[in-house]
């Protein structure tokens, strides 16, 4: 499945989350709506998902096969509980912007899924890299998508005005159908990207032939 | 597997209650903070308060210690001691969670002059907007508490007692309006009957 060695690197962009696996959309469709609130969503499961992923990759010996999600669960939701307690106590502000979505990041498939495909067979420390890796690929993901969502739909970046008073906001970009519309202009210049790759690696052990 | 499941439960419960014990103080103090923003925003220029507890009869006392869950009433002054209003706190149960909020309220004019979310987890972008969309807080600018106050569908509000929901937040919305109106039905026969005594600014 993977290409590269390195779970980190893998993570962060060969099979990116967002733009390559297509995994927890739901906060990526949902949290984007500017980019402060995709940066903080975004690093917030990527601190579960490489708690999760250490945690899980230690027990994996001991769990019986039978009750293996239900472990993965409890251990997802256990991580995202302490999260929110060390938000609520290190920020208040990003705590009242967060606060809410928090919990939300038990449901993230993505998290589940690194679980089952990569904590449960491989050693502690590659769990742990995969797993930040793969976290800081969906904040890169859920960063890119807020970005435009930002600039077009409220004519900010991070809060800053970038096109004077008469910017007319394209207002549709904050809306969910906005959402959708921002990700498939993303996934079209992803797979368009990767195409090109995909077709110069095919021609040039032809060339060399010849 | 038993044996594993107990084990594994046992772990988790260990690591949350830890994390719980260990952000206890900074949370507390966290949350004062918030208590102090939502204060500050209610009533403006505020400058002083007095924060009086409701004992079940219905008498008032001023308080000095960490409340025991009692309900609280804050009484707000400006720097020349003039009496601004009063902060009380009301929370019903939402879409996700039980919401808690805080409200201005004039015993004079009995009217609800501000609302500010403490807490909540309602859905975000939806139900979240009842603590930040402009168009719903202009709802308690001056919302009349005469009437038992309801939440209505959005364009819906024909009476000062009413409260212009937002779409697609239905459940949100009526909750912040049953949170009032059970708040208010509750404290306002209290604060009438202490009225002089909230106002004077004297312990």
């Amino acid at each position: 499945m993977s290409g590269s060695n390195n779970p980190f690197l893998n993570g962060l962009w060969r099979q990116n989350p967002t733009f390559v696996q297509i995994l927890g959309m739901c906060p990526t469709l949902a949290i984007t709506n500017s980019v402060s609130n995709a940066v903080a969503m975004g690093l917030a499961t990527a601190f579960v998902l490489t708690i999760s992923n250490g945690l899980i990759s230690a027990i994996r010996n001991h769990v019986p096969k039978q009750v293996r999600i239900a472990t993965y669960i409890a251990i997802i939701a256990t991580a995202v509980t302490i999260t929110d307690y060390l938000v609520k106590a290190i920020s208040i502000n990003v705590y009242r912007a967060l606060g809410p979505f928090i919990p939300l990041i038990v449901a993230n498939c993505l998290i589940l899924e690194r679980a089952e495909a990569f904590a449960a067979k491989k050693p502690v420390i590659p769990s742990i890299l995969d797993g930040a890796g793969m976290g800081l690929g969906f904040a890169f993901g859920l960063s890119c998508l807020g970005t435009v969502r930002e600039v077009l739909g409220a004519g900010t970046f991070l809060g800053i005005h970038l096109f004077g008073p008469n910017f007319e906001p394209w207002v549709l970009f904050l809306l969910p159908p906005g959402g959708f519309i921002a990700l498939a202009i993303w996934l079209l210049l992803f797979a368009s990207f990767r195409e090109r790759n995909r077709n110069l690696l095919q021609i040039q052990p032809v060339e060399q032939k010849s | 597997m038993i044996k594993f499941l107990g084990c594994l439960s046992f772990l988790c419960g260990v690591l949350i209650v830890g994390t719980h014990i260990l952000t206890l103080d900074r949370i507390r103090a966290n949350q004062d903070e918030i208590l102090r923003q939502s204060l500050a925003q209610l009533l403006p220029g505020m400058q002083r308060q007095i924060v009086y507890t409701v004992a079940p009869s219905g008498d008032i006392a001023v308080l000095h210690a960490e409340p025991a869950g009692a309900k609280r009433i804050f009484a707000g002054f400006d720097a020349n001691n003039r009496f601004l209003g009063l902060v009380l706190e009301a929370s019903e149960r939402g879409y996700a969670d039980v919401i808690s909020a805080m409200y201005a309220y004039s015993p004079e004019t009995k009217l609800i002059t501000g609302f500010t979310v403490v807490e909540m987890r309602e859905t975000p972008g939806l139900g979240n907007k009842i603590g930040a969309d402009p168009d719903f807080l202009q709802n308690f600018k001056a919302l009349d508490t005469t009437h038992p106050i309801k939440a209505v569908k959005h364009g819906a509000k024909q009476n000062p007692w009413e409260i212009d929901g937002i779409s697609g937040a239905t459940i949100s919305s009526r909750a912040v309006g049953r949170m009032l109106a059970a708040s208010i039905q509750e404290m306002a026969p209290i604060i009438d009957r202490h009225k002089a005594r909230l106002e004077s600014g004297t312990e």
